[in-house]
């Protein structure tokens, strides 16, 4: 896929349609200024992984691309990813203004994430927030949340069932305090609640704890005992998120890639933070994706700086933010775009305080392989229905889980011992 | 006589020896006519050989040695015995979607029984039959990934079609792709309605083709409607009947594209993945290249194990028009 043109560059990356005309066109400023060419690749969003693993496969892999960042250990261990740190210290780009955690995220010192030698830069970061339908809210006469206040999970499961009820006068509920995504928002509670899902060591799977049963039993509460989330017959006709694009929903995330969408909708909505549970305290996710130079590329220099280019060029980044899609990522241009309140949500500032306060990568972006966590969601639908005890499914699951991560660790002891 | 008689062995020795002479004439005339002939079809069959060859062999045979080693797709392989296939023969979702595979060809059955039923119908002459045909042919030549969306919304449980249809006659639908119990059987309503019309096309060029003359006479004999479908039709229809199941196995093995568009975790409790999807999985998703081909060698042993035993005993049993 590399060009042997020492003026050509192949740059691979995937994305809904909109993204990528945005991403073309950042990539269209870098060619008018560094006056050489960049030959795009770009795939929908499912067909990225398996095109870029072929790539990698058939050792043609471009010279910049977008990687998962759960990939990240993989591809840094097995000499996929090209160490770039040189390039990001002799730049004149302004790399330090990225969000630090965004930064640490693509480290690694050969044994640990977050550390060391850098290898990619992260195309953006998403912080996964809560939001709230602000017309629902009115419209049921309900108080809305406090930005700056989250509710405990009393107060947040009060507020839900005041949302849920029959605003249509059909005889039928159909509006519902919240729809919880349990793949996406466990986090949020069970983080919340004091739990986590592995140690700080990232060696031992902890699930069977008291704090992430208490988190897990209340979102299992929330629809089988509370009625406040549709019901699964509920859920399988039009999805949660499907009920909160026709303003159903009263509680729902909104993330920076939604944002396009959301402001096409009938209703004004919000941001807020997540309820918290036994810590008092807010948590979510921040994802990421990285963009990274190939080990093999013939003109690293240049590939280098054109991944630096789209994270942090200030440019770049007003094409790449000005359509909603991402919010900044660079802290200067953040607390700028804050202070726009022409667009929705009037509280970006609830972004910020997820990326610089109390968002969380999941740990499965840190890593080998992130066959635990799956192993987590499989057997899950009998308990989410509440057919299946809590504390059992969790106890049984972890040591499915560890089998997984231990297997993902000695994947990566076998693989560190082939390439050192 | 004796001249006569050596004359006739003279003329017998005489055309012995021109003959074999002419023999070896023509022979080598015959070799010197074919010889371009010869030239040329080496030349045509040389790319199918070489394609065989550089895409088929010479990958089975790396696919061969990559299941003995530990692969992770990144980085070159590295030799790791049969951990591999000791690690398979313990993988409890590798049998469970072994068996999940195996529980979805139960649709072969009743996909042929459906179709033979059909083709029987559209054999006779029915109006609109033309038409019949063409509709019951369409899923087979739809793209794949249309169909399962098609069918994701036709068994929603709360609005799709199929639990309308169970409502009209009283009956609450489950909740098909989210329900362990019911995604598949899902899955095969889906694969025989998809299969149905094919199948149901070479019934009915089978039953065309079956000798009239066959009928009649077992009609003269005597024999009923169900005695000559039993004895003269049936028979006739084994060879469409064992290519349909041959392929049926071989194609239900590989089922991929319908769970991942439809069921993209493998189901509710890993109820629906198939074991073509969970080597996609573990290949692709989970680094594990090595264990995936490890796991591709055994399907394609269990495949052609099966296949064999199909075309020995179809050997004993199979009838022709001849």
């Amino acid at each position: 896929m590399q060009s042997a043109d020492p003026n050509v560059l192949t740059f691979m990356f995937r994305g809904s349609t909109e993204e990528r005309d945005v991403f073309s066109r950042a990539v269209d400023l870098f060619q008018e200024r560094e006056g050489i060419q960049v030959n795009i690749i770009s795939t929908s969003a499912d067909q990225y992984a398996t095109k870029l693993q072929t790539a990698i496969l058939g050792n043609r892999a471009p010279d910049v691309f977008y990687f998962d960042a759960a990939r990240a250990t993989a591809y840094m261990t097995n000499g996929v990813l090209a160490d770039i740190s040189p390039y990001v210290e002799s730049t004149s780009l302004p790399v330090d203004d990225i969000w630090p955690d965004g930064l640490d995220l693509y480290r690694f010192d050969g044994d640990r994430r977050g550390q060391g030698p850098i290898y990619g830069m992260p195309k953006d970061l998403g912080p996964f927030s809560f939001g709230y339908n602000k017309t629902l809210f009115e419209e049921m006469g309900v108080e809305p949340p406090d930005p700056d206040v989250p509710l405990d999970w009393d107060q947040f499961l009060e507020r839900c069932a005041q949302l849920t009820g029959d605003r249509a006068g059909s005889g039928q509920t159909d509006t519902w305090g919240t729809s919880v995504n349990v793949g996406a928002e466990i986090h949020a509670y069970m983080w919340s609640n004091g739990a986590d899902w592995l140690d700080e060591e990232l060696r031992t799977v902890t699930v069977d704890t008291p704090e992430f049963a208490e988190a897990l039993q209340y979102i299992v509460d929330l629809r089988e005992v509370h009625g406040v989330t549709p019901s699964i017959n509920d859920t399988e006709g039009l999805d949660g998120y499907q009920r909160w694009l026709r303003g159903q929903i009263g509680f729902f995330p909104v993330a920076p890639w939604d944002l396009t969408l959301y402001r096409t909708l009938d209703f004004e909505f919000d941001l807020c933070p997540y309820p918290v549970g036994a810590t008092g305290k807010p948590a979510t996710t921040i994802g990421s994706l990285g963009i990274g130079v190939s080990a093999n590329s013939s003109k690293p220099d240049l590939a280098a700086e054109l991944a630096m280019f789209l994270a942090c060029d200030p440019e770049a980044q007003a094409i790449i933010v000005g359509e909603g899609q991402t919010i900044p990522n660079t802290r200067s241009h953040a607390a700028e775009w804050v202070k726009d309140t022409s667009v929705e949500p009037q509280n970006k500032q609830e972004y910020i305080d997820i990326v610089e306060d109390y968002g969380r990568f999941v740990p499965d972006m840190l890593t080998y392989t992130p066959e635990w966590i799956h192993a987590f969601h499989t057997n899950l639908q009998p308990v989410l229905e509440g057919r299946r005890d809590v504390v059992e499914y969790l106890g049984e699951t972890q040591r499915t889980m560890q089998g997984f991560l231990d297997g993902g660790h000695e994947q990566f002891r076998i693989d560190q011992e082939a390439n050192s | 006589m004796s001249t006569s008689t050596m004359t006739a062995e003279g003329a017998a020795t005489a055309t012995t020896a021109p003959v074999g002479a002419k023999r070896g004439g023509a022979q080598g005339r015959r070799g010197n006519i074919h010889r371009p002939e010869r030239i040329w079809g080496r030349i045509f069959i040389t790319p199918p050989v070489v394609g065989f060859a550089l895409f088929a062999l010479a990958p089975l045979l790396f696919s061969f040695y990559a299941s003995f080693t530990h692969w992770n797709g990144l980085s070159a392989p590295l030799f790791s015995g049969t951990d591999n296939f000791r690690t398979m023969a313990a993988d409890p979702q590798f049998w469970q979607s072994l068996g999940n595979t195996v529980f979805l060809m139960l649709g072969i059955p009743i996909g042929l029984a459906i179709s033979l039923a059909l083709a029987l119908a559209l054999n006779r002459r029915i109006p609109g039959r033309g038409a019949f045909r063409v509709i019951y042919y369409l899923p087979g030549v739809s793209s794949v990934a249309a169909i399962s969306i098609l069918w994701q919304w036709a068994l929603n449980g709360d609005f799709g079609l199929l639990n309308q249809l169970l409502g009209m006659v009283g009956i609450e639908g489950p909740n098909w792709l989210a329900e362990k119990a019911w995604v598949k059987p899902a899955l095969i309503i889906m694969g025989v309605w998809k299969g149905i019309g094919f199948s149901t096309l070479l019934y009915l060029a089978a039953l065309q083709s079956v000798p009239r003359n066959l009928l009649e006479a077992a009609m003269l004999d005597g024999a009923g409607a169900w005695r000559r479908f039993l004895h003269v039709t049936a028979p006739m229809l084994s060879p469409v009947t064992f290519f349909l199941v041959v392929t049926g196995i071989i194609g239900g093995a590989q089922m991929f594209a319908e769970i991942n568009i439809m069921t993209p975790t493998g189901g509710p409790e890993f109820g629906s993945a198939t074991i073509v999807w969970y080597i996609w999985q573990q290949g692709f998703q989970n680094l594990k290249l090595g264990y995936a081909t490890a796991m591709s060698l055994v399907l394609g042993l269990m495949i052609f194990v099966v296949t064999a035993i199909q075309f020995y005993l179809n050997s004993r049993n199979v009838f022709t028009v001849e």
